[in-house]
């Protein structure tokens, strides 16, 4: 039904151009230009680590680094899955009145947000080096890793999109939820992770009772976010003690990420072509 | 006669809305009771038209008589209820000019994300970049962003982007001459270019003179359905050639 077919080359030049455009057209015609998608993240930081720091820091080395690499993979799911509420509001001329697959406006949602968390990681690789922290090779293990991330956020915010217009209230509501998210998921204390997911898992269905208590660890433990974000200080901060994550953990991961990522988008192309009467 | 180049037959389409309309989740929660009176908007019923290789359809009608609704079912924006449409061809539409601009971006940025939002490739965009410029008589702020331009040249830079969009089907609404005179007959040339090329056209207007200008046939639109056809007297002349054209 769509007027016009875009052949992969051509969508990939739509995403990188949308993508980029974006980028660059968020910070024009500001002072701080880049350094406002900074600034959050850093003051962020700063606060919890002054707060917190002093309880947490003894029992997690590197506690800095292990801070920040938390907040700025937490910033890049939630300012991805509300870029993908606001796209739709944003680019309404082309929504409502262009035929234009509007996944691809999706996918240059996180075109946009992988570069800004580029920038972001290279923000931690100087901190990385001013703290004293050893290069190590396991930071291959990254573009997968972002790969994950940014799957899992697109898939979120896909479902969310796809009702943001019919309900109005689904970013306020999606705020709120980010803000307890926030405290269910190991970004300023430490994620306890024993042993491998799956044996965790296996471990936890054998306990002899199970309570609202260890079912709000469970979620903290094996939601993805907080499991991504392990992983990214694995290969940054620790691979040494706590190791790099296993092919089966990363091919499993990488499907839970891309499960997201599909129910996402089958919801939201099912809900497409209301998009336009919804406005 | 070839087969339509767009076909559309026994289109269907009906909105139902809420009297009070429903914005908010938590009215879907809690005051579903009060909220839940609905009314039924027909828009389309059973809507069949056609237009075939190079012929150039005009839809006119009041207000609310379901010619956008039409035009955005041919053109894939909405899905119909019942019926069936094809095309056979690439498609563009207008359904409003400049489509991808941002007021912070320059001429060229604003062509380039044009030109890729309508399928054209990177090469023919920088190609017709320099062109659209020219065409549009922006070239003294080509380098600014757009929200330092007048509203007749941001008009200009968006029809002159349009002209440039290839495709074996137009869909305008109510979008065929804007800006100045002078303007206005380069957009008539542009038209009547088309035309001639043997392009297809379906074209929304509530201006019928401007409808007679291009059309080889007008069709009636009224709540729904198309009501008959409007017989086109002597069509007028094509507006000259303009001085500077693509």
């Amino acid at each position: 039904m769509a007027a016009r077919r875009f052949t992969l080359v051509q969508a990939l030049h739509v995403v990188l151009a949308i993508g980029w455009a974006d980028f660059v057209l968020k910070y024009r015609g500001s002072v701080l230009g880049y350094c406002w998608s900074l600034i959050g993240p850093l003051v962020k930081f700063l606060v919890i680590l002054y707060v917190f720091g002093p309880y947490v820091q003894p029992s997690i080395p590197l506690y800095p680094l292990y801070l920040f690499l938390g907040i700025i993979v937490w910033e890049h799911f939630t300012v991805t899955t509300t870029g993908c509420m606001t796209m739709l509001f944003e680019k309404a001329g082309i929504v409502q009145r262009h035929p234009f697959p509007n996944f691809l406006l999706i996918l240059a949602v996180g075109w946009t947000n992988i570069i800004i968390f580029s920038t972001h990681l290279a923000v931690f690789a100087v901190f990385g080096w001013f703290f004293g922290a050893p290069l190590v090779w396991s930071v291959l293990y990254l573009p997968f890793i972002m790969l994950q991330m940014t799957l899992a956020a697109l898939g979120v915010g896909m479902l969310l999109a796809s009702y943001c217009l019919k309900y109005r209230d689904i970013g306020h509501l999606w705020g709120i939820a980010v803000q307890i998210l926030f405290w269910l998921t190991p970004i300023m204390y430490p994620y306890r992770a024993q042993s491998a997911v799956t044996a965790s898992l296996i471990a936890f269905f054998h306990q002899p009772g199970i309570h609202s208590r260890n079912l709000l660890n469970l979620f903290i433990h094996f939601q993805p976010i907080a499991i991504i974000i392990n992983d990214v200080r694995r290969v940054t901060l620790y691979p040494a003690t706590a190791g790099t994550p296993t092919s089966l953990h990363v091919v499993g991961l990488t499907l839970v990420c891309a499960g997201m990522f599909l129910a996402g988008k089958w919801i939201f192309d099912r809900r497409c072509p209301y998009f336009t009467q919804e406005y | 006669m070839g087969p339509p180049t767009v076909d559309c037959r026994n289109i269907v389409k009906t909105f139902l809305q809420r009297k009070v309309p429903m914005r908010l989740l938590q009215d879907r929660i809690l005051r579903w009771r009060i909220l839940s009176d609905r009314i039924r908007i027909e828009a389309l019923r059973g809507v069949s038209l056609a237009a075939r290789k190079g012929e150039w359809v005009g839809l006119f009608g009041a207000n609310g008589s379901g010619k956008t609704t039409l035009m955005k079912i041919i053109a894939g924006i909405m899905r119909q209820d019942a019926g069936e449409v094809s095309t056979d061809g690439r498609l563009s539409c207008f359904f409003e000019l400049g489509v991808g601009f941002h007021l912070e971006r320059c001429a060229d940025e604003n062509i380039r994300l044009h030109g890729l939002l309508q399928g054209m490739h990177r090469t023919d965009i920088r190609r017709v970049t320099d062109i659209i410029i020219d065409v549009a008589g922006v070239r003294s702020h080509a380098n600014l962003p757009l929200k330092c331009y007048s509203t007749g040249m941001r008009l200009r830079l968006a029809f002159a982007a349009a002209s440039q969009v290839d495709a074996d089907i137009f869909l305008f609404d109510e979008i065929l001459a804007v800006g100045d005179t002078d303007f206005q007959k380069k957009c008539w040339w542009y038209l009547h270019a088309l035309k001639r090329a043997g392009k297809t056209g379906v074209i929304v207007s509530h201006n019928m003179d401007n409808l007679e200008r291009i059309c080889d046939r007008i069709e009636i639109m009224d709540r729904g359905i198309l009501t008959g056809s409007h017989p086109i007297r002597q069509q007028r002349n094509t507006g000259g050639t303009p001085s500077a054209l693509p």
